[in-house]
């Protein structure tokens, strides 16, 4: 996204003395401060890359199956009820898989969790070529649907490469981007039918090839993750573990400083009435329009894969916008941020289910909200890596898996069987929303303060990621990468404590083009 | 001067505007299974001479026949994209036609279920068409006394074959790569 100048490519962090060299400009923790979209700069970008593109390929076989609908509910012989089964099945999955992702990124790193978890759900991927029942097609969205978890390894991959000023940013376009998929397999599974149909399959067995396209890309990225991925810029963890520059935590010292901080389970709660709604809204939008508006099943499908292609600017627009209310405001403006946005996104949504006059009307409003509330998506993991340092892993799955369980209960609540008519389910989705998103305003910083009252006096940054080690462990020196970490977040908060004789960067390594 | 489409003639149409002139009937018996692709039905149609009795020359406007290939209701339920319509133009019970001949008061036709013809219970309905190709009458077997037909599943042996090579060959590249990731951490 921004221009690489040339001089930064040859700064190195020598000054640090006998650490490793790199590309771009990086901080004390050896996080890269700056953000190049288009750069495959070993390790930073290249994680970037690699976290992105296998979480988009399990969006993609997770979302193979709609497109194709209507040829695998003449072969298997579906119902509408077998069929939103296993739509709640596919997001259901990910919610206990995303918290163990969490931990197992925590505890052996994101490059091989991310990788096992792709690799031992493609089978599924392949077996939906051969499944010849109701209950086949059930499981095998269930199981392609762990994959999903995959979101919460990028997310802590993007949280251990990138520093403060760019994490909001590079979370916001791994997410973004990753779900962008959900709308891509729209148009690619399509495509790819008719593909092999041309070539001289009959349909129900072309529908059953197409799915070796997005297994196939599955284990490809997988392997790239395996082959070239890094989890930490300093090398991978197992390195690290021997080499001692890494503590090497314990399950139950994660799980404890996960499940006490409270804002974890805010942001679960919040996430739920993003992400979740995003994900409803996946599955739901299709068959709103095509029964609302009397469009044709094309003009549906293109209308729900453009809700699903919004991602591509929105959700990083969100980790943009977080990153820039944090550079003026610090954390106070990236939980205003948050909860201004995602609560436009409510009203928008309640909006979306009355309109009911025009049917260019209520694209327009789908347009804007599919916006908001993939922008709150993003502005939410401005927020996750500052919660815990100790346990990010877990706080992220914890935040993830409340993605998936707002899915999961929207969908049941409102959208199953025939209590609500789909637009009253909209309509009390967008009031969830609303009334969801308050709790932000109970999430509350020390040494930053919250939405409404400022930081305590006194309290510092080092001190909050502290509290997560005990004395004996602080002896000892394993909160190293805490202390480090509380460092480079001086600026959360905001210009004036960032501006006390801070350098921009607070790194020796800063990479000023002085040398130009 | 007036110029209609057969498509637009026919959106119109309601099944129950149009006589039921024609008797229709299919050789399976109730409840017996064919098998897409390698069954065959017979079907016979003819004017219903009761019908025609009434208003001789009714069947003038009758150009040509076309015989489709019904869900049975038990195979509608819960599965709103076969559920039939009286307009015409949105049912979606009969959504395979078999043939389409001229009409010439009666016929007969042998035909093989097509292999994209999906497991469920069918009935067989007929439609007179006038020179427009709109729908001018009907007739059909008794809904109740349906035939069922089971599908083609599509898998082959090689779609099994690929699936298995491709998901051992993901869980061992993975098994690989953590023996290697041993070894070197151990070195």
């Amino acid at each position: 996204m921004e221009a690489k100048p040339v001089a930064m490519e040859v700064e190195g962090v020598e000054a640090a003395g006998g650490k490793p060299r790199f590309r771009m400009p990086v901080d004390s923790d050896l996080k890269a401060t700056e953000f190049w979209l288009f750069s495959f700069a070993r390790p930073h970008m290249a994680s970037f890359h690699m976290a992105w593109f296998s979480f988009f390929c399990c969006f993609v076989s997770t979302f193979a199956a709609p497109p194709l609908l209507p040829l695998i509910r003449d072969t298997l012989g579906l119902t509408a009820t077998d069929i939103g089964n296993a739509g709640i099945a596919s997001v259901s999955g990910a919610v206990f898989a995303r918290l163990a992702m969490g931990t197992a990124c925590d505890l052996v790193g994101p490059r091989l969790a991310s990788a096992s978890l792709i690799l031992l759900t493609t089978p599924a991927v392949y077996c939906s070529s051969i499944i010849q029942s109701p209950s086949g097609y059930l499981l095998v969205r269930f199981f392609t649907g762990i994959s999903l978890a995959s979101f919460v390894s990028a997310q802590f991959w993007m949280s251990s490469m990138f520093s403060a000023p760019k994490v909001g940013l590079a979370n916001g376009v791994a997410g973004g981007w990753g779900n962008l998929g959900g709308g891509a397999v729209q148009l690619l599974m399509p495509l790819v039918y008719e593909a092999i149909h041309k070539i001289g399959s009959t349909p129900f067995t072309a529908w059953r090839i197409a799915f070796f396209i997005p297994g196939l890309m599955q284990t490809f990225s997988a392997i790239a993750v395996l082959a070239f991925g890094q989890d930490m810029p300093g090398g991978n963890y197992g390195k690290l573990h021997k080499t001692g520059d890494m503590h090497k935590d314990s399950f139950g010292n994660v799980l404890r400083h996960a499940l006490t901080n409270y804002r974890g389970w805010i942001l679960a709660l919040t996430y739920g009435y993003s992400f979740g709604v995003e994900l409803t809204i996946d599955n739901v939008v299709h068959q709103y329009f095509y029964d609302r508006f009397d469009v044709n099943l094309q003009t549906a499908g293109l209308i729900a894969a453009s809700f699903g292609m919004a991602n591509i600017i929105s959700r990083p627009g969100g980790g943009l916008l977080s990153d820039w209310l944090s550079s003026r405001y610090g954390m106070r403006g990236r939980l205003w941020g948050l909860w201004t946005v995602q609560t436009i996104g409510g009203v928008l949504c309640v909006v979306l289910g009355i309109v009911d006059f025009s049917f260019a009307a209520s694209v327009a409003v789908m347009v804007l909200f599919s916006f908001f509330v993939q922008a709150a998506c993003g502005l939410t993991f401005g927020i996750v890596p500052f919660v815990s340092r100790r346990s990010l892993g877990l706080i992220s799955g914890m935040t993830g898996g409340g993605g998936n369980v707002g899915a999961v209960l929207t969908q049941y609540i409102f959208f199953h069987g025939t209590k609500y008519k789909t637009e009253t389910g909209i309509k009390y989705m967008g009031l969830m929303i609303i009334a969801c998103t308050l709790p932000v305003m109970l999430i509350y910083f020390p040494q930053w303060g919250g939405m409404l009252v400022g930081p305590r006096k006194g309290a510092t940054a080092e001190e909050y990621y502290s509290r997560e080690w005990s004395d004996h462990e602080r002896e000892k020196g394993f909160n190293a990468a805490s202390v480090r970490f509380a460092e480079n977040s001086v600026r959360e908060g905001g210009r004036s404590s960032a501006n006390g004789g801070q350098p921009r960067h607070t790194v020796p390594v800063d990479a000023s083009p002085a040398g130009v | 001067a007036c110029h209609v489409t057969p498509a637009a003639a026919a959106a119109g149409a309601r099944l129950s505007a149009l006589a039921k002139a024609l008797v229709v009937e299919a050789s399976p018996r109730a409840g017996q299974v064919l098998h897409a692709g390698e069954d065959a039905i017979t079907v016979t149609w003819s004017l219903n001479a009761t019908a025609a009795a009434a208003a001789a020359g009714a069947d003038a406007g009758y150009k040509a026949v076309k015989v489709t290939l019904c869900y049975a209701p038990a195979s509608q339920v819960g599965r709103g994209w076969r559920k039939a319509h009286d307009d015409l133009s949105k049912d979606k019970a009969c959504q395979f036609k078999i043939a389409q001949q001229p009409y010439d008061g009666a016929g007969k036709f042998e035909y093989t279920v097509a292999r994209d013809v999906p497991t469920a219970s069918y009935y067989v309905r007929a439609y007179a068409l006038d020179a427009s190709g709109a729908r001018v009458a009907y007739g059909e077997t008794a809904p109740s006394a349906s035939f069922a037909v089971a599908g083609i599943t599509g898998v082959t042996a090689s779609i099994e074959v690929a699936a298995g090579v491709l998901s051992a060959f993901s869980v061992a590249a993975l098994a690989v790569f953590l023996v290697l990731e041993n070894k070197k951490k151990n070195k």
